[in-house]
């Protein structure tokens, strides 16, 4: 790797290319409790962060501050060019351009999974319903479960019903992915058919943010690794060098408890 | 009484009859004891209840005023009307029944009985409604109750063929919403076509209480769901206006409210302009139902978990779609059965506006019919008591039943 690249990815603010999600000076409290303290932070066009970070260091919302599931209290947050504020028209445009992945699945119980998958397509962006099928099929077909198209998501298994949530996410046809830990509510073995998802995911080129601790992920896919830790982004760098020389001692302990 | 060392195993009945009866019904002295006091008492007051039903009871006092008891004073030129207005809702739930059995075919979740089973669910699920409407039969006197119920039996039938058929074949859009409209507005249609022979503010006898807890049915769902969703609200206006509503109206007691519906209302409004009396009663019930219903579907809301609204938001689904394509959905399907029972309640209700408003229902019939002439002073009154809760009950009993099946077809509880 070359020296000027080395930098640009031990420095959050940087981004490899064209940024698509631009965060400056983001502040977010619950209440008097600060959850996010001065973000700054660029994700370039196809690239893969990783956030890591102790629990309630503020991942979580830091990604969920990018599609205004919570909304910031300071600082600018700007998407594709889109700066979210107060502007409903503005929020529907990023939430259209942003798929999401949570750690409970959150698919809809009382809707089939090729529902699941369609829904979105036919109420945002107004798709017939047999094209929309269509494209729907692709994306199980993408996360490789087409065979339970019919089914409901309570007859599927964990790691299924988190496929189908990463395919309800795609048919959007996004520009950008966030996950918010998507393998934590799931048995050892079927977390890696999801990761194995994600990966393809991102050797296809797309712009993915990732809340989560596999560093096997990290370390095949990721461009960077961001580590947080008490609202703030403590040390940002390529998974070798997280896993070879961190350099602060706060990265290090974490990283010691967790491998 | 049980001792400390039993293997506390509840026993079933296949298990052997004799050591079931001993180990429940005899299993220490004072087991013996209150079985066999109990089971005295319970004899004999069942003795007296089958004597009076099948023995004592003169039943002719239904038998001639079946017509006042079930329709009131309808003008017997209009009748058909009736007739034809049962034949086209048998139809109706026919097809409604046959739409989710398709539905539920094209699911894999159908439950195929064969043979003696199938006969036996149908048996459990028709057998009361059937037992009915023969009970009624046998009181008729005249031919043509017999052929409304062959016309009944055959329309269900048919319908029930027909919405499958319709449920199991893929149609063209347009003639999806246009049977759906039509399943819609039927009831309303029927209305129309009865009300347009007699008006609504002359309708009596068990019709009224049918047609009362019906219309209060349907016009307070949509009232209490607006309600539970302006609870909600984030305007405080909407919301404190929503609460102060619901909490009113569930602080007075329905009778109250009739009675107020009758005396209070010609204060206001000049008589000329002010409804009829069955109109108000409606207008009453669905108001006071619909407070109920807001609370029972806010705790649907709640029941819904926080993560399916934010799935939808990250979806990019407008907050109304939010609500009515993935919360309302699910809340709805959770409050079922307390939503039935609400309903059951108004059914039974509806007796109140009889006295309340001076309405010939049911029981205001019941109760006049034991002041005719050949029957004044003859203490008729229990007969005729017996056969308005009977039918009352069959009504809330078939709802209650269909509700639970409702619930399991549904899979409510089922995540």
């Amino acid at each position: 790797m070359s020296e000027s690249l080395e930098s640009v990815f031990a420095d959050a603010t940087q981004a490899v290319g064209d940024a698509i999600i631009e965060l400056e000076g983001v502040d977010k409290y619950f209440g008097s409790f600060q959850a996010l303290k001065g973000i700054d932070m660029k994700v370039g066009r196809q690239e893969v962060v990783v956030v890591i970070g102790p629990s309630g260091g503020g991942k979580s919302t830091l990604i969920r501050c990018i599609n205004r599931l919570e909304k910031h209290d300071r600082g600018r947050v700007v998407v594709d060019g889109i700066e979210l504020s107060d502007d409903v028209r503005n929020i529907q445009e990023v939430r259209r351009e942003t798929g999401m992945v949570f750690q409970s699945f959150n698919l809809f119980p009382h809707l089939s999974v090729i529902d699941n998958v369609t829904l979105a397509p036919r109420l945002v962006r107004r798709m017939p319903k047999n094209e929309a099928d269509d494209l729907g099929m692709q994306m199980l077909d993408r996360v490789k479960i087409p065979e339970q198209a019919r089914k409901y998501p309570g007859q599927l298994s964990g790691g299924q019903q988190q496929r189908v949530a990463i395919a309800r996410a795609l048919a959007m046809q996004p520009k950008v992915m966030l996950f918010d830990e998507p393998t934590s509510a799931l048995d050892p073995e079927m977390i890696k058919e999801v990761l194995e998802v994600m990966v393809e995911l991102a050797q296809g080129g797309m712009t993915m943010i990732v809340v989560s601790h596999e560093m096997g992920f990290a370390r095949a896919v990721a461009d960077r690794v961001v580590f947080m830790a008490d609202g703030q982004i403590v040390e940002v760098g390529t998974p070798e060098h997280f896993f070879t020389n961190p350099r602060e001692d706060r990265t290090k302990l974490f990283l010691s408890q967790i491998l | 009484m049980t001792t400390v060392t039993d293997t506390r195993r509840t026993l079933r009945p296949r298990d052997g009859l004799l050591i079931w009866v001993r180990q429940n019904l005899f299993r220490s002295r004072l087991d013996a004891l209150l079985t066999l006091a109990l089971g005295a008492i319970g004899l004999y007051l069942m003795f007296r209840l089958l004597r009076f039903v099948f023995i004592n009871a003169r039943w002719e006092i239904i038998q001639v005023n079946l017509k006042l008891l079930l329709v009131g004073r309808w003008p017997v030129v209009h009748l058909l009307r009736i007739a034809v207005s049962v034949i086209a809702l048998a139809f109706w739930g026919g097809i409604f029944v046959g739409l989710i059995r398709a539905r539920q075919v094209r699911r894999g979740s159908a439950l195929d009985l064969i043979g003696w089973h199938r006969i036996g669910d149908l048996g459990r699920r028709f057998g009361l409604l059937i037992a009915t409407v023969l009970l009624l039969l046998a009181l008729a006197t005249s031919a043509g109750p017999w052929l409304v119920a062959v016309g009944l039996f055959a329309a269900a039938l048919l319908g029930r063929v027909v919405g499958s058929r319709l449920g199991s074949v893929p149609l063209p859009t347009a003639l999806v919403r246009l049977s759906t409209l039509a399943l819609v507005i039927t009831p309303f249609v029927l209305f129309l076509y009865l009300v347009n022979a007699v008006p609504f503010a002359e309708w009596e006898g068990f019709l009224f209480n049918l047609a009362a807890a019906g219309a209060g049915i349907i016009l307070c769902f949509p009232l209490g769901v607006l309600l539970a969703l302006g609870r909600r609200s984030k305007l405080p206006l909407l919301r404190s206006l929503s609460v102060a509503y619901i909490e009113f109206v569930r602080g007075a007691p329905l009778y109250v409210l009739l009675l107020m519906a009758n005396v209070s209302l010609e204060f206001f409004v000049p008589p000329w302009i002010a409804p009829s009396k069955p109109l108000r009663a409606v207008v009453t019930f669905t108001l006071f139902t619909a407070a109920y219903v807001a609370e029972i579907v806010r705790g649907g809301l709640q029941s819904v978990p926080y993560g399916q609204e934010e799935a939808a938001k990250a979806l990019g689904l407008s907050p109304y779609r939010q609500m009515t394509r993935i919360v309302l959905p699910q809340a709805l399907r959770n409050v079922i059965p307390a939503q039935i029972g609400q309903f059951i309640s108004l059914f039974k209700d509806t007796t109140l506006a009889g006295l309340a408003l001076g309405i010939l229902d049911l029981l205001v019939a019941g109760q006049a019919i034991t002041q005719q002439d050949s029957y004044r002073g003859q203490g008729l009154i229990i007969e005729s008591l017996l056969f308005v809760a009977f039918l009352f009950w069959v009504g809330s009993f078939t709802m209650s039943r269909e509700s639970q099946r409702l619930e399991r077809k549904l899979g409510v509880g089922v995540r």
